[in-house]
């Protein structure tokens, strides 16, 4: 074959040469001499080589020929592989979105990440000295580059508002490190990593375009925290910053952490200080063992020098995707389960397919054997028969991104209400067209290659004699039979595991929150962000309570670090009294807040045991802290926690336990019993704290106020996160898991409705095979009744087969799929009882409608039937 | 008479030896060289050109012939003579071969 014929131009301009050629012959001896031309021209185009592709084109035509003529046949098998096409890309792209999409940089996959780890904690970050020595004498990076999330007050002139942006503070060697060059300006200089300098910053593309339209930014400022920065440069569009969910505003030199922040002391000289998020990109040829051996190595010797900060901490080289799976295991259990049922599904799809063929194959029975006797190569026909099911799969696949479409727009308003905002960014990108297309190639091999295999494999003399309409009973349609069985089966599956979740969400959904979620609204505020010395900040939280008690509508205030449920919880490290670490451990990193004494009283949160805090618990006296329930049995197992103490990290002295609350739902409402503990404000000041007001009205009301009262204090104080509890606890308690209950409901009712119609088909066509069986039986006396009972009993007996199967497997599948999620352990005994009646039913009513055909036949009419 | 299989290329490339040739002129000048005994079908010629000119064994252009008219000519390539050499010993030791086998022609008694 010649690659260059595989042009139609080329190709072309060969067919006219030879036609001028034989012409030109033709004229010197005459046509009659020449014999017959067409046949010789047609032996000089194998030669080209370019038959096989013109015998494609010929079986595309044919194909689409004889689809068209039966576009039941065609919407049914597409419409099944749509279904099951639509749903696994859109369940991909929320995979792609929650965990496998790679960094937005170029050659993503050299890019590691470097964490710390100790033994309470496998995911802390790196202090900027340890960062700083790591760079110096690691050799396995071609750069290691850290940075560190925060939000600034960010005003682009200083007579607007300040408002609450991520900005991602910087090693200078950021942008180059990652090899992402600036779409404008620069990336910053060696010298910016130096503090007296003035401060430079890089905007992301976003937020650039939000303030600036197309009117370039470089050379321009703005105040981050009042600070006067200057627009060096404008990240790329694709370049979103290295973190999943929050896309940062602004990109800053960590050499002005310090300044940002107002602090005493500068955060980039304590190495006591692991919070900065370290990667590197590999120098080729270097594995990440060899990375991870070097790295260990020089923190081994850190560990020595520094036994004060680095004592028992490792250094860990991950790829971004471990890193992700290790930090979030619930992602991985819901995508692992999602994908799960979508697979299923699309077995089930391609089984759909693949038995349609298969009856299809049967009806064409005749013709395929027509053309074996004259000769048909075999292969020939199996691509035949092959490209019309390629064509039904592409079909399907295209169907199918139209409706992974529509799941993506849904999947899309997933999302936490948050000031600034994060996101989950379910796209419909290449990739997601890419998983469809391959999803239906994979599907075509899978439901084309069988039927087509078997058909060839056909003995044509009796399927000559029998012709099209043969009396191939129960022997023929075995296979088929197995398939429809298996797609009950799955069905069953699918349907079993979506009410298991179902029945598990709904505990969730239904369950009553367990904190007050009405009359309620919550506020941040952030006064730190203009360099608040702590007395102020404590000065102003007391004026803010204060006024805000005094305000018409308000029934009570409280103040906590962090409202339950919300997407940033606040942790403390606690070494309980009288607690044994296992071994290798020293202390344990729980919940934890700061909250005043109203917050337990306001949140009715139920104190079991002693008491909330109160008033007289202030700087001074003595120090206390109040546990939850699980918290004590954790660490007090059968003792009285009251009255034990408890030493928090960074504190002088240990606390000790006043009360014992009610063990709530802090971080997600599927999470298993977790350790809280809280203290006193009074006794632990706070940079940033969340105000929570009782309002006697509708919550949403106060809003104005409460923004009018923060300014009254300090106008420059920025607010977010203003917005009813209720509205935080539905996106983050109901809304996600509605969601998710109508992802798999989707899922469940899909998987019914193939399976359905796959029955259905079946049954269908064995009616529409034993016509004339038929008829001789109702000739020869046989009632409606019994006509009706011989069809359905076929369907029953199918269904019958396929839940006995569905029992089997799901002893199985189940427990692969539910694993990893809380408060989905084990389906209750309902779903049991009710996904095989549901089956049953719904299976009897499918081949009911074929049943009923077949007993309103006409004796005769069946009879004559050829 | 029928051609050997696989015979025609050989012949082919042997005709054109002599020179430069259209589809029709070697079809003619191999039945003239056979004293008429081979016959050779144009259907069958022109599909084999086309492949030795795939091979690289000869190549065509166009030209003006004796009678003002246009006509494709064959021409033997470098390449081309070097497989005639390869199949005239082929073609040689074959037939040596079949001699020593067959021997001479059996007399047929009347």
């Amino acid at each position: 074959m010649n690659l260059k014929y595989l042009w139609p131009a080329r190709r072309r301009a060969e067919e006219r040469d030879m036609r001028e050629e034989l012409d030109a012959l033709a004229a010197i001896a005459g046509r009659q001499e020449l014999g017959n031309l067409t046949l010789a021209m047609e032996n000089a185009r194998a030669t080209w080589g370019w038959v096989w592709l013109e015998s494609i084109a010929a079986d595309v035509r044919y194909a689409l020929r004889a689809l068209r003529s039966q576009p039941g046949f065609v919407a049914v098998a597409v419409l099944s592989l749509a279904l099951a096409i639509g749903a696994n890309s859109a369940i991909f792209s929320f995979a792609d979105a929650l965990l496998l999409r790679p960094l937005p940089v170029p050659d993503a996959a050299g890019v590691f990440d470097i964490s710390s780890t100790t033994p309470d904690d496998p995911f802390e970050g790196i202090s900027y000295p340890d960062y700083r020595d790591l760079r110096e004498k690691s050799r396995s990076f071609t750069g290691l580059l850290a940075y560190r999330l925060t939000t600034l007050a960010a005003a682009t002139d200083p007579a607007s508002p300040a408002q609450v942006r991520f900005a991602a503070l910087v090693s200078d060697n950021y942008f180059p490190a990652l090899e992402v060059t600036p779409a404008l300006g620069r990336g910053f200089l060696p010298e910016e990593s130096d503090a007296r300098g003035g401060g430079a910053a890089v905007l992301s593309y976003e937020f650039w375009r939000e303030y600036w339209g197309d009117r370039p930014a470089t050379g321009s400022t703005l105040r981050l925290n009042g600070i006067v920065f200057t627009v060096v440069g404008v990240a790329p569009r694709e370049f979103t910053g290295l973190d999943q969910f929050v896309r940062p505003s602004l990109y800053v030199p960590l050499a002005m952490a310090q300044r940002l922040a107002g602090a005493a002391a500068n955060p980039l000289e304590d190495r006591g200080q692991h919070n900065l998020v370290v990667k590197g990109r590999l120098r080729s040829g270097v594995t990440r063992e060899r990375a991870q051996a070097e790295l260990a190595a020089i923190g081994a010797a850190l560990e020595r020098e520094y036994p004060k900060t680095n004592h028992n901490r490792h250094v860990a080289v991950r790829t971004e995707l471990d890193r992700r799976v290790e930090q979030r295991p619930q992602h991985l259990a819901l995508i692992k389960m999602l994908m799960g049922l979508v697979g299923l599904i699309l077995i089930i799809a391609c089984s759909n397919a693949a038995n349609l063929l298969l009856a299809r194959a049967r009806a064409r029975s005749r013709e395929i054997a027509i053309r074996l006797s004259i000769g048909a190569g075999r292969l020939r026909l199996v691509r035949q028969l092959m490209t019309e099911s390629l064509l039904v799969a592409l079909g399907g696949g295209a169907v199918g991104l139209v409706f992974a479409y529509g799941g993506i727009l849904l999947l899309q308003t997933l999302s936490v209400p948050s000031d600034p905002p994060t996101v989950l960014g379910v796209e419909l990108d290449w990739r997601v067209v890419a998983f469809g297309a391959l999803a239906a190639l994979a599907s075509c091999v899978i439901f084309g290659l069988a039927p087509a295999w078997q058909t060839v494999r056909m003995d044509f003399v009796p399927a000559l004699k029998d012709g099209a309409r043969g009396t191939g009973g129960g022997r023929h349609t075995l296979g088929r039979d197995a398939l429809v069985a298996a797609q009950i089966a799955l069905a069953m599956v699918v349907l079993i595991a979506a009410g298991m979740f179902l029945a598990g969400f709904r505990k969730m959904v239904a369950a009553a929150p367990d904190f007050r979620i009405d009359h309620v609204i919550s506020m941040d505020t952030a006064p730190a962000l203009l360099h608040y010395t702590p007395q102020q900040t404590m000065a102003f939280y007391r004026q803010l309570v204060d006024r805000v008690r005094g305000m018409p509508g308000v029934a009570d205030v409280a103040m906590t670090e962090a409202l339950p449920l919300a997407p940033a919880q606040t942790f403390m490290t606690v070494v309980p009294e009288g607690y044994e670490f296992p071994k290798g451990h020293e202390k344990a990193i729980e919940f934890g807040a700061a909250a005043d004494a109203g917050y337990l009283r306001v949140m009715r949160v139920e104190i079991l045991r002693g008491r909330a805090f109160t008033e007289d618990d202030r700087a001074g006296t003595r120090r206390v802290a109040v546990v939850n329930e699980q918290f004590a049995k954790t660490y007090w197992p059968q003792q009285d926690a009251i009255g034990k103490r408890v030493r928090i990290e960074g504190e002088d002295g240990p606390s000790e336990v006043v009360g014992v609350a009610k063990t709530g739902h802090y971080l997600f409402v599927n999470e298993p019993p977790a350790p809280y503990v809280w203290v006193p404000y009074a006794q632990h000041s706070r940079a940033r704290m969340t105000l929570i007001v009782e309002s006697a009205g509708a919550p949403s009301e106060m809003a104005a106020p409460l923004r009018d009262v923060v300014r009254s204090i300090d106008a420059n104080v920025p607010v977010f996160n203003l917005r009813p509890v209720a509205t935080l606890y539905e996106s983050r308690a109901t809304g996600t898991w509605l969601q998710l209950l109508q992802m798999v409901g989707t899922m469940g009712l899909i998987a019914l409705a193939l399976a359905t119609t796959g029955l259905y088909g079946l049954v269908a066509y064995t009616v529409s095979r034993r016509v004339k069986e038929l008829g001789i039986r109702v000739a020869l006396g046989a009632g409606r009744g019994d006509v009706v009972w011989l069809v359905e009993r076929r369907g029953l007996l199918l269904a019958g087969a396929g839940i006995a199967g569905g029992g089997a497997l799901t002893a199985v599948a189940i427990p692969m799929l539910a694993a990893g999620f809380h408060g989905v352990e084990s389906a209750p005994a309902t779903v049991y009882v009710l996904a095989p009646l549901a089956l049953l039913v719904v299976c009897a009513v499918a081949s009911y409608v074929p049943a009923r055909r077949a007993a309103r036949l006409d004796a005769l009419e069946a009879l004559r039937e050829e | 008479m029928d051609l050997l299989q696989g015979t025609l290329e050989m012949l082919v490339l042997r005709t054109l030896r002599a020179g430069a040739l259209h589809g029709y002129g070697i079809a003619k000048a191999i039945r003239s060289a056979s004293g008429e005994a081979l016959e050779i079908e144009f259907g069958s010629l022109y599909p084999a050109l086309k492949r030795l000119e795939a091979k690289g064994w000869i190549a065509s252009s166009w030209e003006t012939s004796e009678h003002n008219r246009r006509a494709k000519v064959y021409k033997l390539t470098a390449v081309g003579r070097k497989q005639l050499l390869r199949e005239h010993s082929k073609w040689a030791e074959f037939v040596r071969a079949v001699g020593r086998i067959m021997g001479a022609a059996p007399e047929v008694k009347g």
